[in-house]
Order: C-alpha cells, then sequence, then structure tokens
C-alpha cells in the first residue's frame, strides 16, 4: 500500500492535504524517527565529520587571525578610507543578520501559523539563526576603531555619568540584536528539552548521561511537563515573532535614519525585513540539501519541504525585486538630485558590476522557481539557493559601499576595494558558522524529535483504532534506518 | 639568592670513625669527580636545565617583577622634576609667550610672529606689524616650523663623510686661511650683517670671489630693468590700485612668488565688491595652470616660448616696435588687452613670470611705462643689483674652479650639485678645489660632495637680520637654542673665516644694528627686537627713465615643438623645503597630487605622445615618459590636466633629492605595520620622492626648454591626489547641478546681487534671517544652562569669500600645525586617506563658451560647516561628537570609539579617521612641533575641523579672567589668521558689528548643501568674475 493511498485512507491530521503527501515519507514510526535522528549524535564520529571540521576550524583560525592582525595595527588593515567608513564589515554584518533571520520565523511565525511542515528543518534553522548571530554580531564588535573602550555603548552606570546616546541607530542595533539573539536561543533550546531528554535516556554513558540530564532539566515526558512545555513555547514563540520583523527593522535604521543618499530610505525596514527572509531561507535550503543527503534523513526532510521554502524564496525575492524597482522610481519621483544620482551611479556607476549581480542573483535567477520541475530539482535550486546567498551579499555591498563612495560633494569621492584582509575575515566568518554548525550537527539532535512525531500519522488519536482491537493497524510502520551516514 | 643549609659530603667521608656504608669505590676513595656528582645532585639548583635561570631564580625574578609593574602602575616620574627656583622673566609655564623674528625666504626676509610654548616654537605667524606680512604668510612659513624639528637635520661636523669636531674644523680654518684663495658661493642673503662681513672677508682676502646662487638662475626682471632703466629694480605691484591686470606666465599669487603675500592682499582688496566699487579685471597668458590662472577673467593658454611673441604683439599695440609678434598682431587677446590697459591708464598693470627672459620683461617694463603705471599699480624699488646676473658669475667662479685658481670653497646655505645647471659642470670643478666647505641645515648633495660640511642652524635658532622684500629692515631672533650643538649660523661661520674669532651671531647683528639704529641704539633696539624690525626703513622708490633705446628690437619665436617648462615647485620650492613632510603631502594647488613631481600636459599633448593614465579602483597609474635634453633625461611620472597650452610639458623643480639621514630604518616584524606607518622610518622624508628635472636646464635655458625627446619609458606608476576623479565631464556636471561651487560674472552681479539663490536646490526648510534660530530655541536665554555659562554668549560662525580666496594652500598648513594634524604618506593617501582638516577642492569648470580643454578653475576651502543641526551628532553612539554651548560641533577623542559612523553621515565629508596610529612612531623632534593645546590623537578616533577650540577657550579663559565678554574679533581661527586674502572671516554670530555678520549680510552669501536642514554655521560668498564680453565666447 502506498503512503498516500494510507495517508487518504485513515484521513488523519498530519497530511498536508495541500499537497496531499504526507510530511514523513518512508512509513516510519515514533522509534524510526527517535533511531534515525538520535543515532548521529551516538555513533562513532566519521572521518568525514573530522574532515569537514578541521576544515571550517581552519577557517576559523584564518577569521581569528585576522581580528588579531586588525586588533594590533587597526582599521587601516582594511581597504576603507574618507569617504567610504564602512565596507565589508558592516556588509558582513547585515549579510549574517540577514541569515539569522531563516531560523526564528520558520519556528515562530510558522508555528503560529500552524504550518506543521516546519517540524522538520526549525531545529537546524534556529541553529543557523543563532550560529549567523553570533557571527553578525562580531562584526560590529570589531569593526570599531577603539575595541578595547566598545563597552561605552552599553548603557551601564559609570563614574563616568556618561550614557550611550539613544538617538543613534547603533544603540537601537545593540539592542534589537542581542535581544533576537537572546530569545532565539532561549527558543531553541527550549525546544531541546524533550529531545535532549531522549538522548539521555538512550544513552548508557555516565558522562553523557550527567551532562544531557543536566541540561534536559530534569524531563520525564509527564503530561504536566509537556503542557507547560507547550505553553512556553507558545509564549516564546509569541515574543520571537516580533522581533523577526523588528530585527532587520532596526538593522535598516542604521541607514534609514542617515542623510546619506541611497540610505536615506523610508522603504528599507520592510525591505530589509523580506531580504533577510529571502537570505535566510536560501541558507536553510543551502544547509538541509547538504545535511538531508549526508545524515539520511531524506525521508523526514522531503523534497516537499525545500520546495515550500522555494516558494518562500520565490515570494520574499519577488518582494526584494520589487523594492529594488520602487527605490529607482522613488528616486525618479522625489525630484531630489542627489537620490537620482546615487541611483544611476548604482547601476551605471564604478560599482555596477556589483549592481547588476545582485539584481540578477536575486531578482532574476529565483524566478526560475515559478516552474515546479526546478523548485523541486535537488542541483538546481542548491545553484539557485547558492547565487541568492551571494546576491543578498552584494545587496548589502551594493547599500553600504556605492551609496557611501559617491555622495554629496564630487571632490570628496572616491572608490573603496577591500584588502585581503577583508576577504579573510569575511571568508573566516563561514569558518566561524561552520565550526559552530558542525558541532550542533555533531552533538544535538539536528530535527526535532518530538515535533516531527507530533505530524506523523501515529500521532493521531485514533491511528490504533483502525484495527478495531486497539492492536496495530494492519500496515506496517518502520524501515531501519541507514547505518553508513 | 637563599642559600639552603645543604650537607657538604666531603666533611664526613674521613672524619668520621664509625662504621662506613658506603655505595661505590669512588664514594669510599672521596673521589673529586664523584664529589662534585653528589654535590650537584643534592645542591639547589640540582635540577635546573641548561638554561641560565634556575626555577627559584626565575620565581625570584617573575616575583619581583609583578611587584615593580605594580609600582609601575603608581606612574611615578623617574626623572627629577623641579620647580624653577627663580622663574624667568616673563615665562609662565603653559602660557604661550609671542616674539617677532623673520624667515629667509628666496633672498628676502618675511616677519614672522613666533609662538613659543614653554621654550619651544610651536606655531608660526605672520607679524601684524610688518607691512610686508601684516599677520598673514604663505605655506613655507607655515611649514618652516617643521623643518625646525626635522629629525633629518644634519647634526654634526662632518669630514669627508665621517664625524668630526668644531676643533677640528677651527684647527683647518685657522692653518690655512693665511693666503689662500677664498671663494664663497651663497644662497641670495639681504642680511646687513652679512654683507658687511662679506666687506670684512673679502678685506681679508683680496681675491675673494663671492657670488649669489639661485637655482632659478638670473633674475629676469632684473637684468630687463638694468637694461632699460639702467639699475637692477625688483618690482612691487600694487593690485589693489589696479584695474586691468595682465599676467604673462607669472604666478604672481602662488606660494613660490617672493611678494605673494603682498600681492594675494593687493588683488584681493580688488576683487570686493559687495560695496559696490569697480573690481579689477585680470587676464592671465599662461602655459601652465597656476592658481593666478584660477583666479583670471579671462585666461589664454599659450605655450611659454610664444610668450614674447605674444608681448611683442601687444607692445606693438603700445606703439613699441619689435619684429616677432606678426603671429599674434591680431589675435583678439592682443586687441581686447591692449584696449583695457589704455582705457585704464595708470591703473592696468602687465607683469611677467620668472619663466620668461630678458626681452618679455623689458617690454612689460616698458608697457607699464607708457601706460603711466610706474609709481601707480607698480613701483620700483632698489636692491636687486645681484640677482640679475647669477648665471655668468657662477659660470666666471666654475671657470677659476677648474682651472685651480681656487684654494677653499664655502658653500652657504645653496645646493649647487643638485640643481646648478649641468652644462656648467658644477660637480667637476667642485672637484679641482683643495677645500670645500659646506653649511647647510642637510646632508644634502652639495654636502656629500664637499670635504667639510657645517651643520646650520635654523633661522629660529640664530640670530640674523636682513630685509624684507619691500626693503624694510627686519631682525630674526632664536625662539629655542640650537637643537643641536654643532650647528651654526652662516654669520658666524663668516665671521670666523673673516675674522678667525668665534663671535656669537648676536654680537654680529647688535653690532651691525648699532651702526642702523647709531647713538640711539640702546634705546631703539629693544623696541626693533619687540617689533620685529625698523619701521619705514624700506628701500626707496626709484622713478627712473625708460631708455627705450635699450628696448629689443626683436624678440626671438620659437618654432613648434613641444616645450618642457621648468618651475618651483608650489610645495617644496628649488628643493630646500624637500624635507618637509607637511609640504611632500601638502596637495599640489591645481593637481592636488602629493608626494611626487609629475611631467603635466594637456590630453591633446599627451595623446600627441602617446601617453595616457587610468583611474583604477579609486588610484591613478599613469604612464612614465622619459624626456631626453641634450643627453641629459630624467624618467618621470606624467599627469593629464586640462586648461595647459597644447605642446607644453611643465616640471616642477626640487624632487629627486638624496639627503643623508643616519637615523635607522624602522623594521618590524611581519604582524606589525608600524614600518609601513612611519613615514619618518624610511630614511629622510625627501629622498626618493620624485626627480630631480633640473638636470635638463642649461645655462641658457634655466626655466623654458625646447628640443626635448619624449619616449614612454612604462606604465602603471601610481600616483596619489587627493582629489580622485579629476575632471571627469560627469563631475562638472554634478558640481553644478547641485549648486556647490557659485559664481556669476560681474554683469550679472550688478543684475541680480542675490544670483546664488538661483541655483538653491529645493526645498529651504528654515529662514536664515534669524540666526541661529535652532539653538536658540532648544536653549532660552531664560534658562540655567544658559546663565551659568558664559559660552552660550558667543555663537561662533564662518564666512569664505570664494571671491577673493585663490587656493595658495597656507591655510591648509596653518591648519596642520596649529592642529597636530599628521602625516601619512603616499601610499595611504593614495587610499584616500589623508587626514587634512580642511581641504581646498578644486574644480574645472567648462561650457558656456568654454571647452573641457580649457576649462576654469575654481577652489572652495572645505573645512567642518558645524552644522547647527549636525547629521554627525545624532548618529554617535556614544555620544563623541556633541554641540558645544557657543554653537560649534565638537569631537571628545577621549570619548570616540570609532564607529566613522559621524563621517558616513557628512554630507562634506570632513571628518578624518586615524586609520592607523600615527603618532606612535613620530620622532622625538617632530613630537616637540605639537601644539601643547591640542589633543594628540591616537589610533581609531575620529577628528575634523574644531573652528581652533583651542583658540576659541583661550580667549574665553582671558576674557573671564578680566571680567568682560570677548572682544570682537578676539578669535581668530589658524586658516583664518594666515589667509592672505582674507578670504575667511570668523566670528561671534550674536555680535552685531562682527565682522563675521557683516559678510554674512552680503547677497552672495550661501550656504552648501543647505536644502539638506544641516544649518551650516560656515557659509560662502559666492565668486565673482569680471570677464571681457568680448572675449567670452573666444578661447
Amino acid at each position: 500500500m502506498s503512503t498516500e493511498s494510507t495517508a487518504k485512507q485513515l484521513s488523519i491530521p498530519g497530511v498536508d492535504f495541500h499537497t496531499d503527501e504526507p510530511l514523513v515519507h518512508g512509513n516510519l514510526s515514533f522509534h524510526d524517527i527517535t533511531e534515525l535522528v538520535s543515532y548521529h549524535t551516538e555513533k562513532k564520529t566519521p572521518m568525514g565529520w573530522y574532515a569537514a571540521f578541521s576544515g571550517a576550524s581552519l577557517l576559523l583560525l584564518i577569521l581569528l587571525v585576522m581580528i588579531a592582525y586588525l586588533f594590533w595595527n587597526g582599521i587601516g588593515v582594511w581597504g576603507l578610507n574618507n569617504p567610504v567608513g564602512w565596507g565589508y564589515a558592516i556588509v558582513n554584518f547585515v549579510f549574517w543578520v540577514g541569515i539569522g533571520h531563516a531560523g526564528t520565523l520558520i519556528s515562530a511565525i510558522l508555528f503560529l501559523f500552524r504550518q506543521k511542515w516546519r517540524t522538520a528543518i526549525n531545529r537546524s534553522a534556529e541553529a543557523m539563526t543563532i550560529f549567523a548571530v553570533i557571527c553578525a554580531l562580531l562584526f560590529p564588535t570589531i569593526h570599531v576603531g577603539r575595541v578595547w573602550v566598545i563597552f561605552w555603548t552599553l548603557p551601564y552606570p559609570n563614574q563616568m555619568e556618561m550614557w550611550p546616546q539613544f538617538k543613534s541607530p547603533l544603540i537601537w542595533d545593540f539592542f534589537a540584536i542581542s535581544v533576537y539573539f537572546m530569545v532565539s536561543l532561549m527558543f531553541w533550546y527550549v525546544g531541546l528539552i524533550p529531545d535532549l531528554a531522549t538522548l539521555r535516556d538512550r544513552t548508557t554513558r555516565k558522562l553523557r548521561q550527567k551532562v544531557l540530564g543536566a541540561l534536559a532539566l530534569g524531563w520525564t515526558g509527564a503530561n504536566r511537563h509537556w503542557r507547560n512545555y507547550e505553553k512556553a513555547y507558545l509564549i516564546l514563540a509569541a515574543l520571537a515573532t516580533p522581533l523577526v520583523l523588528s530585527v532587520h527593522s532596526v538593522v535598516s535604521f542604521d541607514f534609514a535614519v542617515s542623510i546619506v543618499p541611497g540610505w536615506h530610505t523610508t522603504i528599507f525596514p520592510p525591505y530589509f525585513v523580506a531580504g533577510a527572509i529571502f537570505s535566510g531561507f536560501a541558507m536553510v535550503v543551502t544547509l538541509m540539501v547538504v545535511a538531508r543527503k549526508v545524515f539520511g534523513i531524506e525521508d523526514i526532510i522531503t523534497v516537499n519541504h525545500l520546495e515550500k521554502m522555494n516558494i518562500i524564496i520565490l515570494l520574499t525575492g519577488s518582494m526584494v525585486g520589487f523594492a529594488y524597482i520602487t527605490e529607482f522610481f522613488i528616486a525618479w519621483y522625489s525630484g531630489v538630485h542627489y537620490e537620482q544620482y546615487a541611483f544611476i551611479n548604482r547601476a551605471f556607476g564604478p560599482y555596477a558590476w556589483a549592481y547588476w549581480t545582485m539584481l540578477s542573483c536575486n531578482l532574476l535567477f529565483p524566478q526560475f522557481f515559478w516552474i515546479k520541475k526546478l523548485r523541486r530539482s535537488i542541483p538546481f535550486m542548491f545553484v539557485i539557493v547558492i547565487l541568492v546567498n551571494v546576491g543578498m551579499w552584494f545587496e548589502r555591498f551594493v547599500i553600504v559601499v556605492i551609496s557611501l563612495h559617491r555622495d554629496y560633494l564630487p571632490s570628496a569621492w572616491d572608490y573603496y576595494s577591500p584588502t585581503l584582509v577583508d576577504i579573510l575575515t569575511l571568508v573566516g566568518s563561514f569558518g566561524l558558522f561552520f565550526t559552530m554548525y558542525l558541532l550542533f550537527l555533531r552533538f544535538l539532535p539536528m530535527v526535532a524529535v518530538a515535533e516531527v512525531k507530533g505530524v506523523l500519522p501515529e500521532a493521531h488519536p485514533h491511528f490504533y483504532k483502525h484495527s478495531g482491537d486497539g492492536q496495530e493497524a494492519d500496515h506496517t510502520v518502520g524501515v531501519t534506518p541507514k547505518r553508513d551516514a | 639568592m637563599i642559600e639552603l643549609p645543604v650537607i657538604d659530603v666531603s666533611e664526613d667521608v674521613e672524619q668520621t670513625s664509625r662504621a662506613r656504608f658506603w655505595r661505590s669505590i669512588h664514594h669510599f676513595q672521596n673521589d673529586p669527580e664523584y664529589r662534585r656528582i653528589i654535590r650537584e645532585e643534592l645542591l639547589p639548583g640540582a635540577s635546573d636545565g641548561p638554561s641560565g635561570a634556575s626555577r627559584r631564580q626565575f620565581l625570584q625574578i617573575m616575583g619581583a617583577s609583578i611587584a615593580l609593574a605594580g609600582l609601575t602602575a603608581c606612574r611615578r616620574p623617574i626623572e627629577n622634576i623641579m620647580p624653577f627656583v627663580r622663574k624667568p622673566e616673563e615665562m609662565i609655564p603653559g602660557v604661550p609667550a609671542y616674539y617677532a623674528t623673520s624667515m629667509p625666504f628666496r633672498g628676502s626676509l618675511r616677519g614672522l610672529l613666533v609662538k613659543s610654548t614653554d621654550g619651544r616654537p610651536t606655531k608660526i605667524e605672520g607679524n601684524p606689524e610688518h607691512p610686508d606680512s601684516l599677520g598673514a604668510t604663505s605655506v613655507f612659513e607655515q611649514a618652516a616650523l617643521l623643518s625646525l624639528y626635522d629629525p633629518d637635520r644634519s647634526q654634526t661636523v662632518l669630514r669627508n663623510g665621517k664625524p668630526s669636531s668644531w676643533n677640528d674644523f677651527y684647527n683647518f680654518l685657522s692653518g690655512r686661511l693665511a693666503d689662500h684663495r677664498v671663494a664663497v658661493i651663497s644662497e641670495p642673503n639681504s642680511s646687513m650683517t652679512f654683507a658687511a662681513l662679506r666687506e670684512q672677508l673679502s678685506r681679508r682676502f683680496a681675491s675673494l670671489d663671492w657670488i649669489e646662487y639661485d637655482a632659478t638662475g638670473d633674475d629676469a626682471f632684473a637684468s630687463a630693468s638694468r637694461k632699460v632703466y639702467g639699475q637692477a629694480l625688483r618690482p612691487r605691484y600694487h593690485f589693489d590700485r589696479a584695474k586691468v591686470i595682465l599676467s604673462l606666465d607669472a604666478d604672481f599669487l602662488g606660494a613660490t612668488d617672493r611678494d605673494t603675500i603682498s600681492n594675494t592682499r593687493g588683488f584681493a582688496a580688488g576683487r570686493r565688491v559687495d560695496d559696490g566699487s569697480e573690481m579689477n579685471r585680470l587676464y592671465v597668458v599662461e602655459s601652465q595652470y597656476s592658481i593666478t590662472g584660477g583666479m583670471a577673467d579671462n585666461r589664454l593658454r599659450l605655450r611659454s616660448s610664444d610668450m614674447a611673441a605674444f608681448v611683442a604683439a601687444l607692445a606693438g599695440e603700445f606703439g613699441i616696435v619689435v619684429s616677432g609678434g606678426e603671429a599674434f598682431a591680431d589675435h583678439a587677446y592682443v586687441k581686447e588687452i591692449a584696449v583695457d590697459l589704455r582705457r585704464a591708464g595708470p591703473k592696468g598693470v602687465v607683469l611677467a613670470g620668472e619663466s620668461q627672459g630678458e626681452a618679455v620683461h623689458a617690454l612689460c617694463i616698458a608697457i607699464n611705462d607708457i601706460l603711466g603705471a610706474v609709481g601707480e599699480t607698480v613701483t620700483y624699488l632698489e636692491g636687486n643689483e645681484e640677482s640679475a646676473y647669477r648665471i655668468s658669475v657662477l659660470r666666471d667662479l666654475i671657470a677659476s674652479m677648474s682651472a685651480g685658481r681656487v684654494d677653499i670653497l664655502f658653500i652657504i646655505g645653496a645646493n649647487p650639485v643638485y640643481d646648478a645647471p649641468p652644462d656648467l659642470g658644477f660637480a667637476d670643478a667642485m672637484g679641482a678645489v683643495r677645500e670645500t666647505i659646506h653649511l647647510g641645515l642637510y646632508v644634502d648633495e652639495t654636502a656629500s660632495a664637499s670635504e667639510w660640511h657645517l651643520p646650520r642652524t635654523h633661522f629660529l635658532e640664530s640670530w640674523g637680520d636682513g630685509r624684507s622684500y619691500d626693503g624694510t629692515m627686519s631682525v630674526t631672533q632664536p625662539l629655542i637654542a640650537p637643537l643641536y650643538e654643532d650647528a651654526r649660523s652662516e654669520l658666524e661661520i663668516i665671521s670666523l673665516a673673516a675674522t678667525g674669532a668665534r663671535t656669537t651671531g648676536y654680537d654680529l647683528v647688535r653690532q651691525t644694528w648699532q651702526g642702523i639704529l647709531g647713538s640711539n641704539f640702546e634705546a631703539a633696539w629693544p623696541r626693533v627686537l619687540h617689533d620685529g624690525l625698523l619701521p619705514d626703513s624700506g628701500f626707496g622708490a626709484v622713478i627712473p627713465r625708460l631708455r627705450t633705446s635699450a628696448l629689443p628690437s626683436a624678440v626671438s619665436t620659437v618654432d613648434a615643438g613641444i616645450e618642457l617648462v621648468l618651475r618651483l615647485d608650489n610645495s617644496l620650492l628649488d628643493g630646500s623645503y624637500a624635507n618637509n613632510a607637511w609640504l611632500q603631502e601638502l596637495p599640489d594647488p591645481t593637481t592636488k597630487i602629493v608626494w611626487d613631481n609629475v611631467a603635466i600636459m594637456n590630453p591633446a599633448t599627451a595623446e600627441s605622445l602617446g601617453l595616457g593614465m587610468d583611474l583604477t579602483n579609486g588610484r591613478h597609474f599613469v604612464d612614465r615618459v622619459t624626456i631626453t635634453v641634450r643627453g641629459s633625461s630624467v624618467d618621470v611620472p606624467i599627469w593629464i590636466q586640462p586648461g595647459l597650452a597644447d605642446q607644453t610639458v611643465a616640471l616642477a623643480l626640487g624632487y629627486g633629492r638624496t639627503t643623508v639621514s643616519n637615523r635607522p630604518e624602522r623594521r618590524t616584524n611581519l604582524f606589525d605595520l608600524d614600518d609601513y606607518t612611519d613615514v619618518y622610518g624610511h630614511g629622510a622624508i625627501s629622498t626618493g620622492v620624485g626627480e630631480n628635472v633640473s638636470v635638463l636646464r642649461s645655462s641658457d635655458s634655466m626655466s623654458v626648454i625646447t628640443g626635448a625627446e619624449f619616449v614612454r619609458s612604462g606604465g602603471d606608476y601610481m600616483v596619489a591626489s587627493t582629489q580622485d576623479h579629476g575632471a571627469l565631464p560627469e563631475e562638472q556636471d554634478e558640481v553644478a547641478r547641485r549648486g556647490i561651487f557659485r559664481m556669476a560674472t560681474l554683469e550679472e552681479f550688478r543684475a541680480d546681487p542675490h544670483f546664488v539663490s538661483e541655483h538653491e536646490p529645493e526645498p529651504i526648510r528654515e529662514s536664515w534671517a534669524e540666526y541661529p534660530t535652532l539653538w536658540e530655541s532648544d536653549h532660552p536665554t531664560g534658562e540655567d544652562a544658559y546663565k551659568d555659562n558664559d559660552y552660550y554668549r558667543n555663537q561662533w560662525g564662518m564666512v569664505i569669500d570664494l571671491n577673493t580666496c585663490t587656493g595658495c594652500n597656507a591655510c591648509i598648513v596653518a591648519c596642520q600645525s596649529e592642529n597636530n594634524i599628521q602625516v601619512v604618506g603616499k601610499e595611504e593617501v593614495s587610499r584616500g586617506r589623508e587626514m587634512h582638516w580642511l581641504r581646498l577642492d578644486r574644480y574645472y569648470v567648462s561650457g558656456d563658451g568654454l571647452s573641457h580643454d580649457d576649462p576654469h578653475m575654481v577652489i572652495q576651502p572645505m573645512p567642518c560647516m558645524h552644522c547647527e543641526n549636525a547629521p554627525c551628532e545624532e548618529v554617535c553612539p556614544v555620544s563623541a561628537t556633541v554641540h558645544s554651548p557657543d554653537g560649534t560641533n565638537q569631537m571628545v577623542y577621549n570619548r570616540c570609539i570609532g564607529t566613522r559612523y559621524c563621517a558616513n553621515n557628512c554630507p562634506y565629508k570632513v571628518r578624518r579617521f586615524n586609520y592607523y596610529n600615527w603618532t606612535k612612531t613620530l620622532p622625538i623632534t617632530i613630537q616637540m612641533a605639537q601644539n601643547p593645546n591640542v589633543t594628540v590623537r591616537s589610533r581609531g578616533v575620529m577628528e575634523k575641523c574644531s573652528y581652533c577650540i583651542q583658540r576659541i577657550r583661550e580667549v574665553n579663559k582671558r576674557a573671564n579672567i578680566e571680567e568682560r565678554a570677548p572682544e570682537k574679533g578676539e578669535v581668530v581661527t589658524a586658516c583664518q589668521q594666515v589667509c592672505p586674502a582674507s578670504a575667511i572671516t570668523f566670528g561671534d554670530l550674536n555680535r552685531a558689528d562682527s565682522e563675521v555678520n557683516k559678510k554674512r549680510k552680503s547677497t552672495r552669501r550661501y550656504e552648501l548643501l543647505a536644502e539638506l536642514g544641516v544649518k551650516p554655521r560656515t557659509s560662502y560668498l559666492g565668486r565673482i568674475r569680471n570677464p571681457n564680453p568680448r572675449l567670452m565666447s573666444e578661447a
């Protein structure tokens, strides 16, 4: 009996009737899910992981060396100059914050909207969010000229009786991102508790029991626990939802509040949020396409999941593209010469290559996802999402650098080119990200086991009643997880 | 070290009678080797590794180090600091004193007032009492301060390049002088004492051959006037009285002109039009683009070699028959200029530049004479005799030197090995002289070629005197004892040679002045020292008779071909300022190039030579060209600048120096960039910058050279310019559309005095009549904050008159000196990281009948605007840039964390960021040049123009102590003070009668980017041009 007909015949929840496909393929039982996911944290560490981890840590080492070099010598090791006071560091910052959007969006907003397909990807997307926000937080920290007094941006009582200047968007930034980080971290951790308890219960090693036991906060799976847990999760989701929208709006204020032509734009908050979701989903797809293959969890993260994310990429990509066009229209419509020049300079000035890279990657290429076949093709979507990642990095480059390099007085115009240190710092930030991500994959369940179980046919209260005698139905559930992954 | 009681094995081995237990035969026999082993096994340190320190020692040292490290945190000074037991007269620690002195510049003195803080000079200003300065200076006076502290200055007596001593030199000299044939090559020097010593020396050595040497060669004006007037004169132009001025290749407003301050002041006076007075009209005919050309109302680009023909044609219009000008006989400029000049009569004036020869100068003199301008717009002063024939006397001396007729050669200050025309063969002739003695500030080319090198005192360290350009007798007083013990002044050296006695400079100068002041000396001398000058001691004006017969009957015309025009550099002069980092990093007034000399040509000439340049990633990469003249060649990078005459290539002297520095090369490890950021870390500043182009000259063509060959020798040479985009057509359009620089012709201005508002982009949000409104509404006068703080009473503001600003650069260096602005080097400038707080934006203007090839050039000084509604202040996360009660926008360096957000948000881009720690590696002497009243910034902080807040507070302080309000005009910013054109006005906006408020009432006033609503406190007065309407469509 095919899974499809089973689903129809049983008409049980957990099946998305829009696609008429079950969310989890392969006819997996509760136990199979547990096995399939837990196995990867319990098996002997495969050589492939070591290879990937050493690659990532090498990049991380490069990042650390670059930061040490920067701290030792000063901001001059970057390519910045007089008109262009912000370069790669801020571009990378916005880029990583943007990526850090998808996780909480998937967890919180899709949770509130009862999008059950989120369960397969929310854990790793949230992990990605946290790691991306850590990468993002790094950049504004290291980009200040005197990093040793950066704590002056914190509001703390001090003998100087000096407070940060609350009018500055950089201060808003600090609050927005740190709150977002903390809520995301809490949300992620709360979601992890039942799974940590599962791992704890499975292990026989003492240390592992102790650590997981401590982290699982005494979870027993009791009804009371579940009730409190569900409440807490809902509340956190409700708290996180506005943050998803606010954090990138606030990041966009860094630019929108200034008077630099090309920055001073009221469209920025929604445009940045759409862009962030766009880039965040692209990153999730990038990671999932690889992870599901490597870890053999194609049945949990199915092509259907990827397709749904691709649809969101298509939607947000078009929104971003619409924003690009709107910016141009407003520049013309405003009649403000500086604005007009800023946008003409984007498209036809010395950085036109960056602009057209951005436009084709973000607006043009995702349009292929209108075609169902393409948006379900794993290799094709992989190429597209990589291009979207590139395009979104360039979007920030376009906004930050092109606007600054030619503003009001032509006498001050200049050109910005990154140094090797700039480039290696960007590359190194991926090292930081992947190091953390690989550690996550190795030690924590990459899929929210408890949540996925909730969307299985098995979770339906009437699942067992069909045979009439309280016994399991005549269809068999269960496969042996692949052990070679 | 603590000794622990340890059993000595040897003691009890023999002496005990008890039963003995032993382990080996060595033990039993008490073998010394065995004892050593035992001892080492048991003694402290037995477990030591092979390295020097034991574990115990290590712990001891570490313990002590930590204790000491803790103690150093207490910051106890190591030196004994003692108060003055008796306070030196008039010296209050921290309160600067000002002394009048003067600086030699191209053979005359410039009157100065130097600020001395706790015994060291920290800022140079013009002497307001001095008729030649009236408080203003050029770039060179400003930068001279840094030369004093130059770490590359020569510090010891050298003999054949090896350190020697004064005693050796005395012995050498006293043994030699008796009956030797002595020659002296001296830089032009107006000193009366110097002249007296020369007299003494010639009395002692009958065969004394004393010549004056200058890198520019003969002063053509002097020789022309000698010919047509019978005496070598120097002209003093009175541009304030002139209505029509014609400059033929004369950059009389440029910093290299000997009389630039007076010229600029007079010219600016003739440009002030707000009171309805008439405005002068400046015609400039020139081959290169000078700042004088930028001020021109009508400018004709013409090869320097064609200037003679042009002036011959013009002379023809005035009835002087000269052949050779036929080509220009019907030239519109000749006709129109002649008409204008004739109409102006005595109010007209014609002058030629240093590139021009005797004939052109003679014809200019004749035209001025015919106009009746002598005594009106130009007066002739005596005292220029020797400059008329410098080349011929040099040639004679070289001949005697080569012939072995010179035994001892003194070279005072001059550097002929570097810049004498090679055809004279100076260096070879020098080899034929037995003893050569060089006195100079640096171990330069001539010093290296001399047997003896004597370190010279800087003018701020020595006594001297002399005459200013107009002849006013002035005194040079030392502000500081010589930094280097061995340094002596030229007076002391010549006196030593003349008398054999070691007389101090002070005594020598005093002696001279006893003669000058006569019986009244004791009473008058302090006054002279105080004022720095003797009033009314100028050269007498001469009203000579023109000898028309002596006028040239023909001028030579040079056929086509590319000419080379060599000029003094706008920043380094003849190279004597080449070791000054401020000047090396001073953007050229027109090309904005730093740290290089380039062959400048216009696009057409470059194309014809197959040369080009391109802009890649914000940097200029240019071709290099080998220029060969009569066998000498140099390889220089090119630069393409519009507005030059076709077939002209311009080069600047003063580069390609080889100054010897004994400071060690700074080397750091891979991780540390101190070697990169240390501008002073790689030998002398001047060494290796640019090429020495004086080798292309010959004694008969010192500045205009024809017949040069040009061969492209390479490409991709990086040239650093502070304005990156040069003359892109799109940029010109942008400037016009944005109303950045607003100008009108005189006619347009008379028709519509409010022409600047035509360019005002919409929308202006607030009326400017009630100013400052924003601050006032935020801070009503009734509030405590106002009442408790005196600063609220003054609201500072600035107005910059674009009509009088010539772009001479003096303000940039003044600002640099006043505000401790660091130098960053060529590489960093090319990355757009120069630190100048005040920049002079240069724009070319075409359209209105002007082609891209022949644009106007305008200059716009750009300091911080001190916006009332400052965008930088809004975005700083830590309030490091805030508004002061008196309305300035302040930078709090201590608070700045360096986000650079403020710089991004500054629409004028006047903020400067310390990308590296520029002050960490400053040589100790350069540290002495820093203004103690201004924070020396470290890395990672933002900085910018502060309206010289330290000066404002100084005045506030003084006023508070004296319980009064700051007086009108009491606060003067550094840029304002130095400006010879008085283009910058600064003052209190709250005082109805302040100068700045008067200027603000001008109809020409506009605020840059006012439409942004930032309310800049600095505003501009639009430029007025007065072109000849009949020449408008020409060119």
